[in-house]
């Protein structure tokens, strides 16, 4: 038991990974397994890029983005948004849980709140346990 | 095939990531990896000796990728980018890895925080070979200003930059000029009058030739990027377009209204009022009760929505200072009068202040402490309808204290502008959570914001006094006099490019472009990146179906490889 979780997260530079800096500064603890990938903006966020990093062994994928009217690019995180339920759709016909996949908005100033949401993802995804997408995969090549 | 040649350097930062990361033992491990020609760990990698060192390794061992694993890159990448630059070598080879904000100073377990380092230098090397070198552009900066905001601060910076020759464009939305400060009749600490320092500010703001106020105006729109602003502005008639290069946000705050805590009974009590409230009677030079009669007793009461969770949490700067000049204020207009001050804590911040909580202290008045954070004061009404009365416990004696008031004046916080956040919106910026703008680094430079050519100034940020809010506007203008002066910005690089070989014309990215920078070329029937507008968003990107553009910087091969290597260090060590 007390499987701990890889995540990969995906956060626009503008809000979300400067939010998750904050947390830094301000000392917030949270899940050592979650892996940061900085993007410009949550609208540039591929579903390749989610699928990918299923592939290669992630048990969970967390997508930030500026709250909705704050996207430094003004509507990125809303093209994100309309990508993101689609995508969903998809993985979840894979196989893949649906708390696995996670989008949420994080602003500059939510550095407690980004710990928060770290954790609290983890512990979902550690209930539900590894994600078998890449044994899958990898006994069929 | 070019042969890739990477530095990697990891930063101890002091302690700072040392403790909490065995720095030798990434290095170790990321001298593993492929491409990898040296890896080295050193105590403060910005030092001018850290860059040095990357300087030189570069002339000596050719190499062509940097890695610094480090703080956050919004911290230190233009440093390290120009280390590369002066060891001449293309800025944009280089690839920053997070271990302080995002490793450090968040984990607590050792080996843990050891092998997530390992792991985002790892996804680091593995995208850095994959960086392409990127050319500065440079743009045109209009020299003309727009400043938001025609308070103390707003004024200080029009006049800082007019008095140079460059033209302002200072918008106001009320009726005149000169914001809070107007509204204050003395100030603190000598005692001398607000009105004659604003009344000589407005007076030098309204005849300066090179300043172009609008009042009773407001901004619908800005468009483009630095150097290069759009603003529709409009007042009751019309609607205008302002160009201009810089941005200043000045747009000061405003008081909070205390009758939403229930102890103090504003609006429902008669004479509890505000220090807005307090201000006023003392600009009209009259201290009174509501029957018209002199109070025998005045309580002020400090921290009035601030430094409290169920309020503001901040504390708002100013109000302890202005408590003090009431009671010299009230001693001289009205002796006999006996002051209670009830603080939470005295705060003299600032040139002579402490000096002024000293000479205070000898007037007519007595110092009352109390709980700001458990235990605020009860006001109740006295059935004489004269006198209202005070009860809390006082914290240094421990003692029940209960006071009989004529007048109680409430040191209301300050909070931030109700349309801040549009406003931000407007200028492409962020406000915290208390909804004051976001600076670009609250201690390395607190006047940029994260929005080239867009400046913050005043208590728009925070709450802070005159000189301060004056230092921060002269400051700002300094800034914006540099770029003007040098005529020329450097534009985003890391634009997007469409790859006309592949591109169906399906214009999916001109659908998604939030700045139009994509056009349809007819005649090739593909569509066309303009990189004057574009902002490197990749929104384009991906919404292409074809994979036809690239996201310079981001792109399907850097972040795809950089997956790869956060994951498969994290899975081969485990
Ligand atoms: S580069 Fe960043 S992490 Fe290293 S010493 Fe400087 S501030 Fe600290
Ligand atoms: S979305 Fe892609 S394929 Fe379609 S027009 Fe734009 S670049 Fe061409
Ligand atoms: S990267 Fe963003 S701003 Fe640039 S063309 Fe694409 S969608 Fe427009
Ligand atoms: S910049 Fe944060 S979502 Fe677009």
């Amino acid at each position: 038991m007390n499987y701990k979780p890889t995540i990969i997260g995906f956060l626009c530079n503008w809000c979300s990974y400067t939010g998750a800096d904050l947390a830094g500064t301000s000392r917030q603890k949270y899940e050592d397994k979650i892996r940061i990938i900085r993007v410009m903006c949550s609208g540039r966020i591929e579903p390749t890029f989610v699928l990918d990093a299923f592939r290669k062994g992630a048990d969970g994928i967390l997508i930030c983005g500026c709250h909705p009217g704050d996207c430094h690019y003004h509507e990125g995180n809303y093209k994100c948004l309309r990508r993101f339920h689609l995508l969903q759709k998809y993985t979840q016909q894979m196989g893949i849980e649906k708390e696995r996949l996670r989008l949420e908005w994080i602003s500059a100033s939510e550095g407690k709140e980004f710990a928060e949401l770290v954790d609290e993802m983890s512990e979902k995804i550690a209930s539900l346990g590894k994600c078998m997408v890449k044994e899958t995969l990898d006994t069929y090549r | 095939m070019e042969e890739y040649r990477i530095g990697v350097y990891i930063c101890w930062c002091g302690t700072n990531i040392a403790m909490m990361v065995d720095v030798e033992a990434v290095v170790e491990e990321i001298k593993k990896l492929p491409n990898v020609t040296i890896a080295k760990d050193y105590k403060y990698m910005c030092s001018d000796p850290g860059q040095d060192l990357i300087v030189k390794d570069i002339k000596e061992h050719h190499l062509n990728r940097i890695v610094v694993a480090a703080c956050s890159p919004r911290m230190h990448e233009p440093t390290f980018r120009k280390a590369l630059e002066n060891a001449g070598l293309n800025p944009y080879f280089f690839e920053m890895a997070n271990i302080r904000e995002q490793v450090s100073w968040v984990h607590t377990d050792r080996i843990e925080a050891t092998r997530k380092a390992k792991g985002l230098v790892a996804g680091a090397v593995k995208r850095v070979v994959h960086h392409k070198a990127l050319n500065k552009r440079y743009v045109d900066i209009h020299p003309a200003t727009l400043i938001i905001g025609a308070g103390v601060a707003g004024m200080s910076a029009a006049l800082e930059i007019a008095d140079s020759g460059q033209k302002v464009h200072l918008v106001e939305q009320c009726n005149q000029l000169g914001g809070m400060v107007r509204k204050v009749d003395l100030n603190y600490p000598y005692l001398n009058s607000s009105r004659q320092t604003i009344s000589q500010l407005i007076k030098n703001t309204e005849e300066h030739p090179d300043i172009q106020i609008y009042t009773e105006s407001k901004i619908d729109k800005i468009s483009g990027y630095i150097g290069n602003f759009r603003a529709l502005l409009s007042n009751h008639q019309e609607q205008r377009e302002l160009e201009f290069g810089n941005i200043l946000i000045a747009t000061g705050l405003k008081s909070f209204d205390p009758s939403i805590i229930e102890n103090y009974g504003y609006k429902r009590i008669p004479n509890v009022i505000t220090s807005a409230d307090f201000e006023k009677m003392l600009y009209s030079g009259l201290i009174h009760c509501e029957n018209g009669k002199e109070p025998g007793n005045i309580a002020i009461i400090h921290c009035v929505g601030s430094r409290n969770e169920n309020y503001h949490p901040y504390c708002s700067r100013t109000c302890c200072m202005t408590a003090l000049k009431y009671i010299n204020q009230i001693s001289s207009a009205a002796p006999e009068c006996n002051i209670y001050d009830i603080y939470a804590d005295m705060r003299a911040i600032g040139k002579d202040c402490e000096e002024l909580y000293a000479s205070t202290s000898k007037k007519n008045v007595m110092f009352l402490m109390f709980d700001q954070q458990h235990d605020l004061p009860v006001i109740k009404q006295n059935g004489n309808g004269k006198t209202v009365s005070i009860e809390f416990t006082e914290l240094l004696s421990g003692e029940s204290i209960h006071i009989q008031a004529n007048m109680v004046v409430l040191m209301t916080a300050v909070e931030s502008q109700a349309n801040n956040k549009e406003i931000a919106h407007l200028a492409g910026i962020s406000t915290d959570k208390n909804g004051f703008f976001i600076e670009k680094h609250p201690k390395l430079d607190p006047v940029a914001t994260t929005t080239e050519g867009v400046y913050i100034a005043g208590t728009c940020q925070s709450p802070k006094d005159i000189p301060d809010s004056i230092v921060q506007a002269k400051a700002a203008a300094a800034r914006i006099l540099a770029t003007i002066a040098k005529g020329k910005v450097q534009v985003e690089v890391t634009t997007a490019q469409v790859n006309e070989d592949i591109c169906c014309g399906c214009q999916c990215c001109a659908s998604v472009c939030p700045y139009s920078a994509i056009s349809y070329n007819e005649d090739k029937k593909v569509s066309e990146v303009n990189e004057i507008l574009c902002k490197g968003c990749g929104t384009c990107a991906s919404a292409c179906p074809s994979g036809a553009i690239v996201s310079k910087h981001f792109t399907d091969n850097q972040i795809l490889s950089q997956i790869t290597g956060v994951l498969e260090m994290q899975i081969e060590t485990a």
